[in-house]
């Protein structure tokens, strides 16, 4: 017997229940619990503020006259001014980042991953990729501008939506990187095995098991990046995004555009949050609330194609 | 043997067995020498006091033929321990014949006055009995220092044994008398139950051979 | 009442309770042909040996059973014959292994196609996150087979026991199978390539007692048509299924403080489990030292 009280049988099962119920409240552990509530509370908090006060601010241009907006151009009357090349420059933006960045993004993890061996060369390539995400994006518009915009300028135009968008896909080229190759490593070893055990060479073992299992971790981590990428103002305004005196007439989908002066949803964003008069404050506030209907939609979209994935496995 | 070995359990219930065995071959040794006893003098209590101790040899063979079973269910014994269980099951069976050998020459103690009659034959009665009892007991010494040597004797053929059955038979055919018959069906039965002593006792050797080489040539183990 | 009889002539007693084939011991030692001949073989890590100077012939149609304590190298063995060791960048293999007179790891021998001819079947249960039926399939998809594999997929389902379980749902993911299912389906999916031999490393360790007695039923079955090589922890399960034993044990390297694994003893496994020669497989059959 555990319980050493020298009680008759009777009271026994008292002790025991009082042992089993007792030892008082876990005030700590409360107290642990509340605290991350806060944090929890706090962090939404402070989003739905910023969610509310741009939606309200911005209110009167969404609603009035969304239209205009979302077709109009820049101009110095708020009243006409639009962000549709900000929508376009951001577009294109984001077409180079996927269409540049992914593939070799996810190329190189899959190399780094699964190809190289690991000797001090690729460790040593690793631990720059890391250093490389957490430089900051100013240094890549440095990058951009001396190499897209001065020497390449022959292909890229100069300033332009190409160097533009170059330039930001190599600023997310490091984390989706890193993030595909965590979501390569997290790959089973027992389905490499058995995908090499009927046969199979390292290509077809990559590609029919290791990718569609990684799918969903490579995904998030690309539109992370493209998040990011989307949002960056300060490296597009070394390469040369305008605001003011663009090309007015081109559509959404004109390639012939693209080596062209362009401009960009943030930097839009700036320009009008520094202007002085106090109209484009609705303007500003309006812009911010479309591009984060876009991010929103990106990452759902994202959400889905993952979940696809997901049900794969 | 390893510093630590494992199954110190089992280790030690193999020992006792081979113990217990060697227990119950010393019962039968006891028996044995009642037999020798009451072949020379007829003396029946001694008699009874032989047929009780078989009844005990018996119940020590039931007891140890279990315990084999369960430690072959229990612990799935393999190589040596295998061999060793498989031959104290079979040991058990060629000691239980031996008491029961025995026996039967007690039992023929009520005649003891008609086999006493005949000296020629009475003597190599006599002589038998010493040597079988002589071959039971080497048996019993290799069984418990487990000699290899001395099992290995045990195997080679007894001429001795031999010669006194010959000699017996021959003595018993030229009996005459009007007890003849009746002396002659007591001897022969006493004389048959001795031989097979000893015979019982080469398989006993013949067993233990198998359970120290593995040489399963030991296993059918055929009396020359 | 005991229960040996009393009055036996001496010569019967004898052989009454022997039931011993004779044919055991009078069987040759070397039979059929050798599908692998290891002669000096030696695995390194890096530096570090992880097996040596093993020689031994595994022979057709037998299963051939690895036994001994664990870190003694024998699941690196096992994967020296389907080249799996290639894909751990530092390991290195000095010696010979001759798959039918071929030396496995010559520089002109594909790997690839070394293992569609010696499959694996793995410690755990490792399909592929498809349907059953794509499980199976994949492998002879991928040698190039072409149209309908539904007849592959059911003889291979077939040979490994699990058709009658799973016919109405072969497009139903394998992820939901039992874990003896699972395995099942594995040796399935490495049936389908048709291979000469199949290496099996520890395929019932993550199984329960019914399971296991499934898959050691089918091994007695298939081992007529293939060659088994397996890695097994479980004695008795080494008793009952293989033909051949090989028993390994570790040497500890005294200025390294590594262990390196060693071939102690390899023979029909009745010899091994009934008169070993060498005092170190007794010890470990046995159970005395592990």
């Amino acid at each position: 017997m555990a319980i050493t009280a020298p009680l008759s049988t009777g009271t026994a099962a008292e002790v025991v229940r009082r042992r089993l119920e007792g030892g008082g409240p876990d005030v700590s552990g409360w107290m642990f619990r509340l605290s991350l509530l806060g944090a929890l509370s706090f962090s939404i908090l402070v989003l739905g503020i910023l969610l509310v006060d741009v939606f309200t601010g911005g209110w009167s241009v969404l609603s009035s006259r969304l239209g205009d907006f979302l077709s109009g151009t820049l101009r110095s009357q708020a009243a006409d001014a639009g962000i549709f090349q900000g929508l376009r420059g951001s577009f294109w933006i984001g077409v180079f980042v996927v269409v540049l960045a992914f593939p070799l993004g996810v190329g190189a993890a899959v190399y780094l991953e699964e190809y190289a061996s690991d000797n001090r060369l690729t460790r040593f390539i690793n631990i720059n990729i890391r250093n490389l995400a957490g430089v900051p994006s100013i240094v890549y518009g440095i990058l951009g501008l001396a190499i897209f915009v001065k020497s390449l300028g022959d292909f890229t135009g100069g300033r332009s939506v190409i160097a533009g968008g170059v330039t930001l896909a190599i600023l997310s080229l490091p984390i989706i990187i890193i993030t595909s190759a965590e979501a390569i490593r997290a790959v089973p070893n027992g389905l490499r095995e058995a995908g090499f055990g009927v046969g199979s060479t390292r290509w077809e073992v990559i590609r029919h098991h290791v990718l569609p299992y990684a799918a969903p971790g490579i995904l998030t981590g690309s539109v992370l990046s493209l998040a990011r990428a989307l949002g960056e103002a300060a490296p597009l305004i070394l390469v040369g995004a305008v605001t003011g005196r663009l090309g007015s007439s081109e559509g959404l989908f004109d390639v012939g555009a693209l080596d062209e002066r362009f401009t960009a949803m943030p930097n839009i964003i700036t320009f009008w949050a520094g202007l002085p008069d106090p109209d484009f404050r609705a303007l500003t506030a309006a812009a911010i609330a479309v591009m984060l209907v876009f991010v929103v939609l990106a990452n759902s979209g994202a959400i889905l194609l993952r979940n696809h994935f997901d049900k794969k496995r | 043997m390893p510093a630590h070995p494992l199954r110190a359990g089992f280790s030690a219930e193999l020992e006792q067995l081979r113990l217990q065995v060697e227990l119950m071959a010393v019962r039968v040794d006891q028996n044995l020498e009642r037999m020798r006893e009451v072949l020379s003098s007829g003396d029946s209590s001694l008699a009874d006091r032989a047929l009780n101790a078989d009844d005990d040899i018996d119940d020590m063979n039931v007891s140890l033929t279990e315990r084999c079973y369960d430690l072959l269910r229990r612990e799935a014994p393999v190589a040596s321990d295998l061999r060793f269980v498989v031959s104290v099951l079979r040991v058990l069976g060629e000691l239980e014949r031996v008491g029961d050998l025995a026996l039967r020459v007690v039992k023929l103690a009520p005649h003891h006055a008609a086999m006493a009659s005949n000296p020629p034959t009475y003597d190599i009665l006599a002589a038998m009995a010493d040597e079988s009892v002589e071959r039971y007991r080497s048996a019993l010494r290799a069984w418990a220092t487990m000699d290899l040597a001395a099992a290995t004797d045990l195997a080679t053929v007894s001429r001795s044994m031999d010669l006194f059955y010959e000699r017996l038979m021959f003595e018993l055919l030229r009996l005459e008398g009007p007890d003849a018959v009746r002396i002659a069906i007591v001897t022969f039965a006493a004389g048959r139950s001795l031989e097979r002593i000893g015979d019982h006792a080469a398989i006993i050797g013949a067993r233990l051979r198998y359970l120290i080489t593995g040489d399963p040539n030991h296993l059918v183990a055929e009396v020359q | 009442m005991p229960e040996t009889k009393t009055t036996q002539d001496v010569t019967e007693t004898v052989d009454e309770s022997v039931d011993l084939t004779p044919t055991v011991r009078d069987r040759p030692q070397d039979t059929g042909p050798a599908v692998f001949d290891v002669t000096d073989l030696s695995v390194y890590y890096g530096a570090f040996r992880a097996v040596r100077n093993v020689d031994m012939k595994v022979r057709e149609h037998e299963v051939t059973a690895f036994i001994g304590p664990s870190g003694c190298g024998k699941t690196t063995m096992l994967r020296c014959f389907n080249r799996m060791n290639d894909l751990i960048d530092i390991a290195r293999v000095e010696g010979l292994i001759t798959y039918h007179g071929v030396d496995l790891y010559d520089q002109a021998v594909n790997p690839v196609e070394v293992r569609r001819r010696i499959g694996m079947v793995f410690q755990k249960p490792n399909p592929f996150p498809k349907s059953i039926f794509d499980n199976v399939a994949y492998g002879p998809r991928i040698a190039g087979a072409k149209g309908d594999m539904s007849e592959i997929v059911e003889r291979s389902l077939q040979r490994a026991a699990l058709w009658d379980e799973v016919k109405d749902r072969l497009r139903a993911s394998a992820m939901g199978l039992s874990g003896g299912q699972q395995q099942r389906l594995c040796i399935a999916r490495a049936i389908a390539c048709d291979p000469e031999v199949i290496l099996m490393d520890e395929p019932c360790s993550a199984l329960d007692p019914i399971a296991t007695g499934r898959i050691e039923d089918l091994m007695n079955e298939i081992k007529s048509d293939y060659t088994i090589v397996i890695v097994t922890h479980n004695m008795q399960q080494a008793a009952r299924i293989s033909d051949r034993c090989a028993f390994f044990t570790a040497e500890v390297n005294e200025t390294s403080d590594t262990r390196t694994g060693v071939l102690v003893e390899y023979d029909r496994t009745e010899t091994i489990f009934s008169n070993p020669a060498d005092a170190r497989t007794e010890n470990y059959v046995t159970g005395r030292f592990g």
